[in-house]
C-alpha cells in the first residue's frame, strides 16, 4: 500500500510548489478578468469623446485625468437619476413579485399530487429552454393590442411566474418534510396559511438566493423593456444608457460614467450577500 | 371514533389543539376535516380543501403559460403564414418559408449562431470545469480562491449594454485601443477587430467567456461539492492520480450538472442576440458577420416591419432548438428520471 | 402571531406595489386641441439633439408671432434606429403616435405604402404659402403619388470640404479640382507625398455613390420601380471609387463613414484631407472637430465628364404629421412655419449650419455672409458662395423616393460596400450578389 502511494507521489509536484503555481495562476486570471472593469473605471476620469474615438486603453495620460465627469453626473445629467430611480423601483417590485408568485406556484408543484401535475411540470422545464427572444415579437404585438405599451405592467407581468425560479423553489420545497404540513393542518391552518406561515419562513436561503439571482437579471433587463417603453422619463438604466450611444446625443461622458455607476448597485448586492447566493445555489440546485 | 373527534376539534377551535399524544405517535396523522356544506363557512372551507388548493397554487403559472406563452406561440405560427403591413394581415401560406429557404442572409445568420453555439460550448464547459476542479481541490489558499470566485462572477453582473460598450471600446480599431496595445506588445500590428470575420468572432467569444466563465464555474463547483469525498478517497486508495480521479470520479458524478449547463448553452448560443448587437453597436455588422438568427428576426420584424417573415424565422429557430434539446435530453436519459418522480 | 402578520403584510405590500406599478404604467389619452389658455401641447420625436434645439427655437418664434395660439412643444430625442423602430411599431398598432416626427430620408418610404396609403397626413395645403421659394427637388423627396407627406430640413447639396493647410504642404491647390479624375490625381499625389489618406471610402453609409450615379444619369431602380442595383451606371460609379481606392486616393475610415465618432477623431487629427459630403456636414466640423477651425475650405463637389447634374441633395430628414394626431391641422400649420418659412430657414442656417430649402434666404447677404455666424467663422470659404455657383444644377435623385430604398440602403451599407472596399471584391460581382439578395428579400 505505501509503496503504491510513494510511487504515486513521484508524479505530483511538491505540495508547496503546486499551491504556489496554482495561486499564481488564479491571481493572473483574476487580474485579466478585472481589466475591462478597470478600463471603464479609468474612463470615468477621461474625456468621453476621446474614449469613443480612441477606445479604452491603459495608456493613460495621468495629467489629463479629472473629476469633471463626476461633477457633471451630479449636477447636469438630465434624466440619468430618473432612470436610476425607475430601475430601482421596478427591480424591487418585480423581484418581490416574482419571488412571491414563483414560490407560490412551486409550492403547488412540490407539495401536492394532482391530475396533470407531471404534464404541467414538464411544461415548466420545456419553457426554461424556450428563449424569450422567440416570443418577443408576438408578445409585443399583444401588448400593443391591449393598450399596455409603454407601461411597467407589460414589463413585469409576463415574468412573475418565472420558470427557473419555480424550478429552484420546487427543488428546495421537496426537501421539506411533509409532516410539518400535516402538523399545521391539524392545527387548523388553511392551505394557503401553511404556505405563508410555515413554509416561507423556513425557506430563507432559497429566497435569498433567488432574490439575488432575479435581482441581477432584472436590474440588467434590456431587450423587453426596450421594445415596450417609449417615453424617455420611463426608461430603465440600460435603455437610457443605450440612447447615449450615438453622436447625435453628444453625451459620451454620461455614457461612460453612467455605465460605471449602473454597475454599482448589483455589485454591492452581490458582494454583501454572496454567501447566501452560493449557499442557495448549492442547496437547491442542479441535482438534475 | 378518534379521527372524527380530532377533526371536529380542529375545525372548532382556533388554537393549537393537541391530539392525545399516543395517537400521534402511533401512526402518521391524516387530518380529515369535515367541510361545512352551507353558508359562509363553505367559502372558508374552500381554503382548507386539499384537493382544490394545488390548482389555486399553480394557477398563476397556468395563466402565464396560456396568456404569455401559448397565445404568442400560436400568434407566431399564425403570423408566419401572413403578410403583415400597417396592422393588416393577409394570408399567404408558406410564402415566407419559401423566401426563408432561399435567403442567403438567413443561412448566414444560422451559420453564425451555430458556430457561436459550438464554440461557446467548447470553451465554456471544459475551462470552467477545470477551474472548478482547481477550486475544489484542497490545495491552495481558500482566501485566494474566494476572491477568485467572486471576481470571475462579477462580469455576469454587468448589464449587456455596459459589457458590450466596454468590449467595443477595448477592441477599437485604432492603435490606442486596449487590445491593439496588447497586440503591440507581442509585436503584431493594430487589428481592425470588428471589421473582419475572424477577429470579430474572437472579440465576441472573449466577451462571452468574460461574462459566463464565472457562472459556469459556480454551477460546476456546486455540483462538485455534493460529491461525497469517500469516492475520492476510495479512488486514491486504488492508486488513481488526481487527473485520473478527475476523469473517473468527478465527471461521471457531475453528469446532471454538465447536462444542465450544456442544455442552457445550446439554446443560449443559438438564441444569442444582444451580445453581438451591443458589440457591433447595432444590427449591421460588416457583411453580416455578427448577425445571429434572433438578430435577423429583430431586423426583419422590428427594423423592417416584416412581421410575417420574422415570425417564420422565429418558428424555424424554435423547431431547431426544440429538436436539439429533446434529442440531447433523451440521449442523456433526463426524461426517464423525471417520469419516475 | 407576529411572524405571520409580518409575512402577510409583506405579501400585501408586494401585491399593492405591483398593482401600483400597473396603474402608473399605461399612457394617457390626448384629447387634442388647445387648453384653457389657448396653449396647444404637441409631442415630437426626433433622433438628433441638434434638431431638438432647432425646434425649441422655432417654438419661441411661433409663440412670439402668434401669442394667441401658443405652442407647448415636448421633444424627445431617441437614437436613430430606435426612433424609427418605435415609429413603425406605433404605426402598426395605431397607438402612441406623436404629433410631429422627424423621419430620415432613407426610412421615409417605410411609412408610405402601396398606392399612397400612409399613416402620415397630407401636408400639401400647409405648404401653399411658402411653396414657390422652396427647392422643388427637396419637396419632391417627400412627395409620394403627388401628395406631400413630409417637409424637408435642408437641401444637403453635396460639396467638397478640403483641409487646405495639409493640401498646400503637399503642393495641391483644391481650387483646381473639378472632376473626379482631378480628385483622384490630387489624392494619389497627396498620398505619395504624405503617406496619409486623402479622401474617404465609406462602408457604412450610402452617400457619395448616389451622387456619382446621379451625375452619370443612372438610378438604383428600373423604370418600373423594381430593384436594379446591377445597372451599368451603378457598376461604373463603384468601379470609379474602387479605382480611386486602389490608386491610394481614398481609404476606409474608422467608424465606417465620415459621420461617426471615430471618424471625427481621425479627421480632426488630420488623417484625412478631403471629404465629399452633403452641406450639412458643416455642423459636424463645428461641433466635433474644433482643431480644424480656419483650415477647411468648401468647394463644389467633383463631377464626372459631362454630368447630368452637378450635384444632388444627400441625406435629409422629412418631418411629418401622423394622420392619427388629434392636433393634426394645427401641427401642420406649425410645421410649415417651422420648416418652410423664411424665418425658419434663417434659423436652419444659423442654428444648424445647413443649407436651407427656402432660396429666398440664399440671396440675403446679411444672413449668409454674417461675420458673426459661427459657421462663417469656422470655414475659410462661404457656403452660400459655393451653393450659388451650382444653384440651378441641383438634381432630384429619383431613387430616393422609391419604396424599396430602405432595403437597398441596408444591403449596401451592411454587405456590398464592405465587400467592395474592405474585401476588394469587383463591383460587378458584389452588385450582382446584392441584386439577387434584394430580389429575394423584397419578394419579387
Amino acid at each position: 500500500m505505501s509503496a503504491e502511494r510513494s510511487a504515486r507521489a513521484q508524479y505530483t509536484l511538491p505540495r508547496g510548489l503546486h499551491a504556489a503555481v496554482q495561486t499564481g495562476f488564479l491571481v493572473v486570471i483574476t487580474l485579466i478578468v478585472l481589466v475591462p472593469l478597470l478600463g471603464i473605471f479609468l474612463g470615468t476620469f477621461q474625456d468621453g469623446n476621446e474614449i469613443i474615438r480612441k477606445g479604452i486603453s491603459l495608456d493613460i495620460d495621468f495629467g489629463s485625468l479629472s473629476l469633471d465627469n463626476y461633477v457633471m453626473l451630479f449636477t447636469d445629467s438630465g434624466l440619468y437619476f430618473r432612470w436610476f430611480a425607475n430601475t430601482i423601483v421596478v427591480t424591487a417590485v418585480q423581484v418581490a413579485g416574482t419571488l412571491l408568485v414563483s414560490s407560490f406556484v412551486a409550492y403547488g408543484f412540490a407539495m401536492y399530487n394532482f391530475r396533470g401535475k407531471n404534464a404541467l411540470f414538464i411544461s415548466v422545464l420545456v419553457l426554461m429552454t424556450v428563449p424569450f427572444e422567440i416570443m418577443m415579437l408576438p408578445l409585443f404585438v399583444m401588448v400593443n393590442d391591449v393598450g399596455l405599451a409603454d407601461s411597467y405592467s407589460a414589463i413585469v407581468f409576463p415574468f412573475l411566474a418565472a420558470s427557473v425560479t419555480i424550478f429552484f423553489f420546487r427543488q428546495y420545497f421537496l426537501g421539506i418534510p411533509k409532516d410539518l404540513l400535516e402538523a399545521a393542518r391539524v392545527d387548523g391552518v388553511t392551505e394557503f396559511g401553511i404556505f405563508f406561515k410555515v413554509v416561507l419562513p423556513i425557506s430563507k436561503p432559497a429566497i435569498a438566493a433567488m432574490a439575488i439571482l432575479n435581482g441581477m437579471v432584472i436590474w440588467n433587463n434590456f431587450l423587453w423593456p426596450l421594445l415596450v417603453l417609449r417615453s424617455a422619463e420611463k426608461f430603465l438604466l440600460p435603455i437610457g444608457l443605450n440612447t447615449l450611444l450615438t453622436p447625435h446625443a453628444n453625451n459620451y461622458e454620461l455614457l461612460i460614467i453612467g455605465s460605471f455607476f449602473s454597475l454599482l448597485p448589483v455589485l454591492v448586492l452581490f458582494l454583501v450577500f454572496q454567501r447566501f447566493f452560493v449557499a442557495g445555489m448549492t442547496a437547491g440546485a442542479l441535482k438534475g | 371514533m378518534a379521527r372524527t373527534e380530532m377533526a371536529r376539534t380542529a375545525t372548532e377551535s382556533s388554537q393549537t389543539s393537541s391530539p392525545s399524544a399516543d395517537v400521534q405517535r402511533s401512526r402518521p396523522v391524516r387530518a380529515v376535516r369535515r367541510e361545512p356544506t352551507a353558508g359562509p363557512g363553505r367559502l372558508k372551507g374552500l381554503l382548507y380543501n386539499q384537493r382544490l388548493a394545488p390548482y389555486l397554487f399553480i394557477a398563476p403559472f397556468v395563466i402565464t403559460l396560456l396568456a404569455f406563452w401559448m397565445v404568442p406561440l400560436a400568434r407566431t405560427f399564425q403570423m408566419s403564414m401572413q403578410d403583415v403591413q400597417f396592422g393588416q394581415a393577409t394570408f399567404i401560406g408558406t410564402d415566407n418559408y419559401e423566401r426563408l429557404w432561399n435567403d442567403r442572409i438567413f443561412w448566414k445568420a444560422l451559420f453564425n449562431s451555430t458556430r457561436y453555439m459550438v464554440l461557446t460550448i467548447a470553451l465554456l464547459i471544459p475551462i470552467p470545469l477545470v477551474l472548478a476542479a482547481l477550486l475544489n481541490s484542497k490545495i491552495g489558499s481558500p482566501r485566494v480562491k474566494a476572491v477568485f470566485k467572486s471576481s470571475m462572477f462579477v462580469p455576469a453582473l454587468t448589464s449587456i449594454v455596459v459589457a458590450g460598450i466596454i468590449f467595443r471600446l477595448m477592441f477599437a480599431e485604432t492603435e490606442s485601443g486596449l487590445m491593439n496595445q496588447v497586440m503591440g506588445i507581442v509585436g503584431a500590428g493594430p487589428v481592425r477587430w470588428l471589421r473582419h470575420d475572424t477577429s470579430g468572432l474572437i472579440a465576441l467569444l472573449m466577451l462571452a467567456m468574460w461574462r459566463y466563465t464565472g457562472v459556469n464555474i459556480l454551477y460546476f463547483l456546486a455540483g462538485m461539492q455534493s460529491i461525497p469525498s469517500e469516492l475520492y478517497e476510495a479512488a486514491s486508495i486504488d492508486g488513481a492520480t488526481r487527473v485520473q480521479q478527475f476523469f473517473n470520479v468527478t465527471i461521471p458524478n457531475l453528469k446532471p450538472t454538465i447536462v444542465y449547463v450544456t442544455t442552457i448553452s445550446i439554446y443560449g448560443g443559438l438564441a444569442m442576440f444582444l451580445e453581438s448587437f451591443m458589440l457591433y453597436a447595432g444590427n449591421n455588422s460588416p457583411n453580416n458577420q455578427g448577425l445571429t438568427v434572433i438578430g435577423y428576426l429583430y431586423r426583419r420584424g422590428i427594423e423592417e416591419n416584416d412581421l410575417g417573415f420574422a415570425s417564420a424565422v422565429g418558428v424555424v429557430l424554435l423547431v431547431i432548438i426544440m429538436a436539439i434539446n429533446l434529442t440531447y435530453l433523451t440521449a442523456t436519459g433526463t426524461f426517464k428520471k423525471e417520469d419516475a418522480r | 402571531m407576529p411572524r405571520s402578520r409580518r409575512f402577510t403584510s409583506l405579501v400585501a405590500t408586494g401585491l399593492a406595489a405591483t398593482l401600483m406599478l400597473a396603474a402608473c404604467g399605461g399612457g394617457t389619452e390626448d384629447e387634442g386641441g388647445p387648453d384653457a389658455e389657448g396653449r396647444t401641447s404637441l409631442d415630437m420625436w426626433v433622433f438628433a439633439e441638434l434638431h431638438e434645439t432647432f425646434y425649441e427655437q422655432m417654438t419661441e418664434q411661433w409663440n412670439k408671432k402668434n401669442p394667441d395660439r401658443p405652442v407647448d412643444l415636448n421633444v424627445t430625442v431617441y437614437p436613430y434606429d430606435d426612433m424609427h423602430n418605435k415609429l413603425q411599431l406605433a404605426v402598426n398598432s395605431g397607438e402612441g403616435l406623436p404629433d410631429l416626427v422627424d423621419i430620415e430620408v432613407n426610412q421615409f418610404s417605410n411609412f408610405v405604402g402601396e398606392g399612397g396609403k400612409s399613416p402620415l397626413s397630407d401636408l400639401t395645403k400647409a405648404a401653399e404659402p411658402y411653396k414657390d421659394d422652396i427647392v422643388q427637388a427637396r419637396l419632391d423627396l417627400y412627395t409620394r403619388d403627388g401628395v406631400i407627406r413630409g417637409f424637408p430640413t435642408h437641401v444637403g447639396a453635396f460639396v467638397a470640404f478640403y483641409n487646405t493647410p495639409l493640401l498646400e504642404k503637399a503642393g495641391i491647390d483644391y481650387k483646381k479640382i473639378k472632376t473626379w479624375q482631378d480628385f483622384e490625381d490630387a489624392g494619389v499625389a497627396y498620398n505619395k507625398a504624405t503617406g496619409r489618406a486623402f479622401g474617404v471610402a465609406s462602408t457604412g453609409v450610402n452617400m457619395v455613390e448616389n451622387l456619382i450615379v446621379a451625375q452619370l444619369g443612372g438610378s438604383l431602380f428600373a423604370e418600373d420601380g423594381s430593384v436594379a442595383v446591377d445597372s451599368p451606371e451603378v457598376v461604373e460609379a463603384l468601379e470609379l471609387e474602387q479605382g480611386m481606392q486602389e490608386a491610394g486616393a481614398i481609404s476606409t475610415i474608422p467608424g465606417g463613414s465620415p459621420d461617426a465618432e471615430e471618424a471625427y477623431g481621425a479627421i480632426n487629427d488630420g488623417k484625412y484631407a478631403a471629404i465629399v459630403y452633403p452641406a450639412w456636414y458643416t455642423s459636424r466640423f463645428v461641433d466635433y472637430m474644433p482643431d480644424l477651425k480656419g483650415d477647411i475650405a468648401i468647394a463644389p463637389a467633383p463631377v464626372v465628364d459631362n454630368p447630368e447634374v452637378a450635384t444632388i441633395g444627400g441625406g435629409g430628414t422629412g418631418t411629418a404629421v401622423p394622420e392619427a394626431s388629434p392636433n393634426k391641422e394645427f401641427a401642420q400649420e406649425f410645421l410649415a412655419f417651422a420648416k418652410l418659412s423664411p424665418e425658419a430657414n434663417v434659423a436652419v442656417w444659423e442654428v444648424l449650419g445647413f443649407d436651407p430649402v427656402n432660396m429666398s434666404v440664399w440671396k440675403d447677404k446679411k444672413v449668409t455672409h454674417n461675420p458673426d455666424n459661427r459657421y462663417n467663422k469656422y470655414f475659410q470659404t462661404n457656403l452660400f458662395d459655393v451653393l450659388n455657383k451650382v444653384k440651378g444644377d441641383i438634381g432630384h435623385f429619383e431613387s430616393f423616393t422609391n419604396p424599396n430604398l430602405p432595403a437597398v440602403d441596408d444591403q449596401f451599407t451592411t454587405v456590398t460596400y464592405t465587400e467592395i472596399f474592405e474585401n476588394g471584391v469587383p463591383p460587378k460581382e458584389a452588385l450582382a450578389q446584392a441584386q439577387s439578395d434584394l430580389e429575394n428579400q423584397i419578394g419579387e
